[in-house]
């Protein structure tokens, strides 16, 4: 049989394969011999699916993408040309299998747009969600068949009631994926993207579902990230529905902050010298600092959230410093870790002078900035360019 | 550790054009267009633009132009925002832009914004600080810059910026040097580098810098020789350059580089591409490297096809 036609079978016989992969052909001889008879089909050297899962050979790769493309292009053709209903299961057969073997062929999932805009129907609408998945589950970093997602979102808001399901849907496909694709920005930026659609509620699920997975991948910035997504969603609420929400919000959104500056101590001192950890940590204190620390000194600066407590600021400097002071001994075992523990904790004070002038003055008065220079340049000489600028 | 390999570069390029068949080769078909200018910006940094054929060039590049106005990544395919710039580029790199239906072009792009100053990539509506950037380069380079709400375009590109400093793809998306340059490069095409902290997004873009002088485009990831361009171009439009060690940075390029068959790669010892040739060789420009044509950092065109546009050579 005709390879692409081969290919378009199986994927038509089973609608519930849910994971595609290319496999070398030596490989396959052993993934054939594996699958003892149930249920495997599988013609010994180009296909082989079982469990829903689809395995094709390297080496049949070049000629189906080359047959795909020219059935589709033939498709588009003829459906363009005569606008007939009857051709657009072929343009959506042809340019399937196209995406599968090409996944930014962005003419294809335009043609699929089209053909689905036209129909507006909700379960087309549902189908292009699943293709578009099966893509990433052979790659995954797929700007089109992100963007795909992105389409039938926009597309589908308003029109139906299942969205507040389908975008927490959206959120866990991001974490299975990330899974198997660390630091994937594409996948990590659609979930950022589904933020704005989501309920307050969400939001704050989302921020609980997705701690374990951070603690888990302490290296992955993209998930610290997201959490900084959801945080700063939360305070944006927590400001303009102050009037309506109930009196214990404020503190509810500061409790948020200091869980999670607390849970970020935990993590430094834990996994030693991961920069995705003190960068989150530069991201938590600023907001602490603006949102909620009370400054007696400083009366001009007023908002609503900074909790009365009259120490919070002078408190907040002091267990700063005292992390920057246990992370910056240097033991001789595991030297690397260590040196760069160092440094992100003097840049990250640093930085944090930089960023708060009311830190800067309280901060000197406690340790003297001229030992951070000498510290930075001892532990971090690399960037000798940065500090000899920054610090005068 | 010897020099650029020049002219094995040269081969590589010209050779890789004329290879249609592997599936490498094949599976970029959709993206020829900004394949053609990677390659050819890379010969005329070399000063071996001479040894294309102009109006083979030229007339496949008129070829990709769809009846909107806008060019697809090939013959056949649809139309983006992106390939449009590419093919523009192209053109201006040959000094052809008066084979252009500016008008068409523009009035492509123009109507890619929307109302929030954000812009499309395409009539499918995906937003991205990419397509701002490169809606104003399109546009700046065919001087009709006031067809689009700049002001508008302007305060979407901040409304990306984060914390850090640093810019995503849309609001709140994770900062990537990549989109800096994007955002920095369409805010120094507008005259609007004052909503930029320097000093912050400076800081964060030379802790891309890592051990052995390479740059990554985010935190914790490995360094890559395309970075050197987004991060490097970044730097010097705020004027923070120095911040970053050059020397080793130079050396990390040239560590990439296939001496054998020429060609440049993302880490060394990994298989070359025309993207990281491309991304090397405009970043050793941006160093000083000698021998090489000067890169304007927001146009990513060479300084004298630049000049050529605004001032008439
Ligand atoms: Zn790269």
């Amino acid at each position: 049989m005709d390879l692409l036609l081969q290919f378009q079978h199986i994927l038509q016989s089973d609608p519930l394969i849910d994971e595609v992969g290319f496999v070398h052909p030596t490989q396959f001889a052993t993934l054939t011999e594996d699958s003892t008879g149930d249920a495997a089909i599988s013609d010994g050297t180009t296909f082989w699916c079982r469990d829903h899962k689809l395995g094709v050979s390297t080496q049949a790769v070049l000629p189906l993408y080359n047959a795909a493309k020219r059935a589709f292009i033939a498709a588009m053709e003829e459906y363009k040309r005569l606008g007939d209903d009857g051709l657009e299961s072929e343009v959506m057969k042809h340019s399937k299998a196209l995406l599968l073997l090409s996944s930014d062929f962005g003419t294809a999932w335009n043609s699929r747009k089209l053909v689905v805009s036209k129909k507006q129907q909700l379960s087309m609408y549902m189908g292009e969600l699943l293709l578009s998945a099966l893509v990433l589950s052979c790659s995954p970093k797929s700007d089109q068949a992100w963007s795909h997602r992105r389409w039938v979102i926009k597309s589908i808001t308003g029109k139906c009631s299942a969205l507040q399901e389908i975008l927490g849907k959206e959120s866990e496909l991001v974490e299975k994926i990330a899974e198997r694709s660390k630091m994937n920005y594409r996948a990590w930026n659609h979930r950022c993207w589904l933020v704005s659609y989501m309920t307050r509620e969400q939001v704050m699920h989302e921020l609980k579902k997705s701690r374990n997975w951070a603690g888990l991948h302490v290296a992955d910035n993209c998930c610290f990230h997201y959490r900084r997504r959801l945080m700063l969603q939360i305070l944006k609420d927590s400001t303009c529905k102050l009037e309506n929400a109930s009196p214990g919000y404020s503190v509810e959104v500061s409790e948020v902050w200091k869980e999670e500056l607390d849970w970020n101590e935990m993590l430094i001192n834990r996994y030693i010298g991961r920069e995705a950890l003190w960068l989150h940590r530069r991201f938590l204190s600023l907001c602490w600092m603006k949102q909620f620390a009370t400054n007696l000194h400083d009366v001009s600066c007023h908002s609503d959230l900074k909790i009365s407590t009259s120490d919070s600021f002078n408190s907040f400097i002091d267990n700063e410093l005292h992390l920057l002071n246990s992370c910056s001994t240097i033991l001789d075992n595991d030297f690397e870790d260590f040196q760069a523990q160092a440094t992100y904790s003097a840049t990250y004070i640093l930085w944090l002078t930089k960023q708060i002038p009311e830190f800067w003055s309280e901060f000197q008065e406690k340790l003297t900035i001229g030992n951070l220079k000498t510290m930075l340049s001892k532990v971090c000489p690399e960037r000798s360019f940065l500090w000899d600028s920054l610090i005068d | 550790m010897g020099g650029l390999a020049a002219e094995k570069h040269i081969q590589y390029i010209l050779t890789v054009e004329k290879r249609k068949d592997d599936f490498v080769s094949v599976v970029m078909e959709h993206l020829r267009m900004s394949g053609a200018y990677w390659g050819l910006t890379t010969l005329d940094l070399l000063e071996k633009l001479d040894t294309v054929d102009v109006d083979e060039v030229v007339s496949w590049v008129m070829n990709c132009q769809h009846e909107s106005g806008g060019f697809g990544g090939n013959i056949g395919h649809d139309p983006h925002i992106l390939y449009t710039l590419s093919a523009v580029q192209v053109l201006a790199l040959f000094d052809k832009l008066n084979v252009l239906d500016i008008d068409k072009v523009t009035n492509y792009v123009a109507g890619l914004q929307n109302g929030d100053g954000s812009f499309s990539g395409d009539i499918w509506g995906e937003v991205d600080t990419r397509f701002s950037y490169i809606a104003i380069c399109c546009l700046s380079i065919l001087r009709c810059l006031n067809k689009i709400n700049v002001e508008k375009a302007v305060s979407y590109i901040i409304s990306c910026k984060n914390l850090d400093g640093g810019f995503g793809c849309t609001p709140g998306g994770e900062s990537h040097a990549g989109q800096i340059f994007c955002c920095v490069a369409a805010l120094s095409l507008t005259g609007s580098l004052h909503h930029i902290d320097k000093d912050l997004l400076g800081w964060w873009l030379c802790e891309r810098q890592v051990k052995s002088g390479g740059l990554n485009g985010r935190p914790e990831k490995l360094p890559d020789v395309c970075y050197s361009w987004w991060v490097l171009s970044s730097l010097i439009m705020i004027d923070r350059v120095h911040w970053i060690n050059k020397e080793k940075l130079v050396k990390y390029i040239l560590d990439c580089q296939d001496l054998e068959n020429g060609g440049i790669s993302d880490r060394p010892d990994d298989a070359v591409d025309v993207y990281h040739t491309y991304f090397g060789v405009a970043g050793l420009s941006l160093l000083e490297y000698p021998g090489l044509k000067a890169i304007d950092p927001a146009y990513a065109l060479p300084v004298n096809v630049v000049n050529r546009i605004f001032f008439g050579r």
